[in-house]
């Protein structure tokens, strides 16, 4: 009896622990817990999900912004003989108070890039200076997306030239030769280009580009550049064409452009003292329009020798004129004069290491083909011929360090007897040493 | 006297040229295209193991990220999933003055991954665009059932991002396609999506199903395989490039060297891709 007693004490008891389910309810209402946490959870998850979408798309937006710009500082020394002594002139000083050397900002310039769409592309670059900012780049690219060959540019832009489109933070020696700073003064043109580029889509290494240009940019007074001053357009036209043998290293780049412009002789222009490409003086009336074209030529080859070396020329004939009315004269051509010139330049780069380059360049200017040595009278129409020497060394991937050496030389003449005598029968002392620090980003 | 000046500078310019030229270190940097950066380390540690004096040091970050390096003379070879677009060689020319060195140093197919339980297992390449363009939206339209299709696919520093966008998408990418670092993370993410849709090395593609593509309506459908991507009847494949600045010297030219011997190549098909000889 005892025994069965005790079976059932122990069965009750084993019961009473066997309730202790107790322990399960708890581990539910842990369960629901967290499952409650875990939901809690996974909603803040989505929002956090949902503000990083926000987020991205608004990072997406920024991407297609991109910012590069340089500057360019430099020390110059100035090798220049003039009617007051050796060196610059400083301006309005009486008397003249002369400067050797000089430090000097050459560029500031910020570029944005906005690429809205993949076909649409927004450029706009300032350039600023110590006491303005001016704009140097403003134009919009709207590329074709179903071909990928053709594309509109409209603003203000580079002009079709192969020295003037290659950015002076790329280039090797420090100045762009004096022929393109006459014919294409300041680079940019207000105008519209079509470009056709059969590469991407047809793997044809074909580029072709035709542009209408105000004609009047960089020329006179800054307000008469903001639209046209007469109401003929100015043409430009290039063709380019590569030829690549990769397993030489060779590339070669050549190609032709052309320009067909007037000067449109506007009223309030002194009508005397003019000049044709004979040389011969002549009236002209309000209305008629000078000529101004001409036709060039260009190559570019790259050689895979120790490193990269390149030599780079090109040559441009034809006649251009100007006027010495404010509204439209070229600085680098400031006369009443139809002239026929030629001029060309030959650039030798060699890569030495990674780190270094050398760089050598011969341009002549000729501003009158009709008339050499003793023949020419006046400053405007004598030869230039130009060494170029430079050392540039890549400090890092945004910092160069430029060294270099200008040494132009004109032609003599016993008739030019201008400025104190500077050109008279000499050669007038005005070599450049610069030393640039340039960085980019 | 300027004469003898003249030659003596003459002479130093050659010597300084010569010598620039010919300095090279033992190390070598690479740096590029994701899909290329395992390939690229085994490369690198095969190669170490049998020069002990070289080192090779491997990053990725993506084609243009390379190439970029590339330019900027951070790096000694740039991998890329991708040829170098005419922007980048013109970059090259105005710093280097050369064109750059293109070796092809092996071949890969991209594959489409889709999730296991997708009822669709073959597309046409233009489907695939459509899809990727946000053309095609739902799976029914492809004969799958009626569910939004989620796109996944790379950056756009990426060179799968690019050569696929150029050669199967052939316009922009769907604004709604979710953007991820690596092809890794996109065949996770579809591993994880049964109504997902991403691409990537054929490598990769583990825990998805590759889907067959179709050259078109007529042709049919095939999976990336060695023998597919090597006969090219797998319709999306590519080389994979190392670029050079100018032709390799010293290390960099052993190294090149190496990787396109029949040494070299033979570890390609140990990390899923194919020798290009």
């Amino acid at each position: 009896m005892k025994k069965i007693v005790l079976a059932v004490l122990l069965l009750g008891a084993f019961a009473a622990k066997a309730q202790e389910v107790k322990s399960d309810t708890i581990k539910t209402i842990s369960i629901d817990s967290l499952k409650e946490s875990i939901d809690d959870h996974s909603m803040k998850i989505e929002g956090y999900g949902e503000r990083l979408s926000a987020i991205e798309s608004d990072i997406a937006k920024l991407t297609k912004i991109k910012i590069s710009g340089y500057a360019q500082v430099q020390y110059d020394m100035y090798d220049i003989w003039g009617a007051a002594g050796h060196g610059l002139v400083v301006a309005n000083s009486n008397p003249p108070t002369v400067i050797t050397n000089s430090f000097y900002i050459r560029r500031a310039r910020v570029k944005f890039t906005y690429e809205a769409l993949d076909g649409v592309k927004f450029v706009l670059c300032p350039d600023f200076a110590f006491d303005k900012v001016q704009l140097k780049d403003a134009y919009i690219v709207l590329n074709d997306r179903w071909l990928q060959t053709f594309s509109l540019t409209m603003g203000q832009f580079n002009r079709l030239n192969y020295e003037v489109e290659y950015s002076s933070s790329s280039r090797e020696v420090l100045e762009r030769t004096r022929m393109i700073q006459t014919l294409y003064p300041s680079e940019r043109e207000l105008g519209a280009k079509f470009e056709a580029n059969f590469e991407t889509k047809y793997q044809l290494p074909l580029k072709l580009q035709l542009a209408a240009f105000n004609g009047n940019f960089a020329l006179g007074t800054t307000a008469n550049q903001v639209r046209d001053i007469d109401n003929t357009k100015d043409i430009m036209a290039r063709a380019l064409y590569s030829v690549k043998l990769p397993s030489s290293g060779l590339g070669i780049d050549f190609g032709a452009h052309g320009y067909f412009g007037k000067t449109e002789i506007l009223p309030g222009t002194t009508l005397t003292g003019f000049t044709n490409e004979d040389n011969v003086a002549f009236t002209p009336k309000v209305g008629d329009q000078l000529d101004r074209s001409w036709m060039g030529g260009e190559i570019q080859i790259y050689y895979d020798i120790l490193g990269g070396a390149a030599l780079k020329g090109e040559y441009i004939s034809g006649t251009i004129s100007g006027t010495t009315n404010a509204i439209q004269t070229n600085s680098n051509f400031n006369y009443n004069r139809i002239r026929d010139f030629n001029g060309f330049y030959t650039t030798f780069i060699k890569n030495i290491g990674t780190s270094h380059q050398f760089a050598v360049r011969y341009d002549v200017w000729d501003p009158n083909t009709k008339l050499s040595g003793n023949e020419v009278k006046t400053v405007g129409d004598l030869k230039y011929s130009t060494w170029s020497f430079a050392w540039q060394y890549f400090f890092d991937d945004n910092v160069k360090i430029v060294a270099g050496y200008t040494l132009p030389t004109n032609e003599k003449s016993t008739n030019v007897g201008v400025a104190g005598g500077e050109y008279n029968n000499r050669d007038k002392t005005d070599n450049v040493f610069s030393l640039r620090l340039q960085a980019k980003f | 006297m300027k004469t003898t000046k003249f030659k003596i500078a003459s002479i130093l310019l050659v010597v300084m040229t010569i010598g620039f030229s010919f300095t090279t270190l033992n190390k070598i940097t690479v740096k590029g295209s994701d899909t290329m950066v395992i390939l690229s380390q085994k490369w690198a540690e095969v190669y170490m193991q049998k020069n002990p004096g070289a080192i090779v040091q491997v990053t990725g970050g993506g084609s243009g990220v390379g190439i970029a390096a590339l330019i900027n003379g951070s790096t000694d070879i740039a991998n890329s999933s991708r040829p170098m677009k005419a922007s980048e060689v013109e970059k090259l020319k105005a710093r280097y003055n050369t064109l750059g060195v293109e070796i092809p140093c092996a071949k890969d197919g991209l594959s489409v991954y889709l999730n296991k339980a997708n009822g669709v297992s073959e597309l046409t390449v233009k489907q695939i665009g459509l899809i990727f363009a946000g053309k095609i939206t739902n799976w029914k339209e492809v004969g799958g059932v009626d569910a939004g299709i989620r796109l996944y696919g790379r950056e756009s520093s990426s060179g799968t991002f690019v050569f696929f966008k150029d050669n199967v998408v052939k316009t922009d990418y769907s604004p709604s396609c979710q953007t991820l670092p690596g092809t890794a993370a996109i065949v996770n993410a579809v591993k994880k999506d049964k109504f997902a849709i991403g691409y990537g090395g054929a490598a990769y593609a583990e825990g998805v199903k590759d889907c067959k593509v179709k050259k078109d309506d007529k042709t049919p459908g095939v999976y990336p395989t060695a023998e597919t991507i090597k006969n090219k009847t797998y319709p999306i494949t590519r080389y994979l490039y190392m670029y050079l600045k100018s032709k390799p010297t010293g290390e960099t030219k052993a190294f090149v060297d190496w990787i396109l011997s029949p040494e070299g190549q033979k570890l390609i098909v140990s990390v899923g891709y194919f020798p290009v000889k």
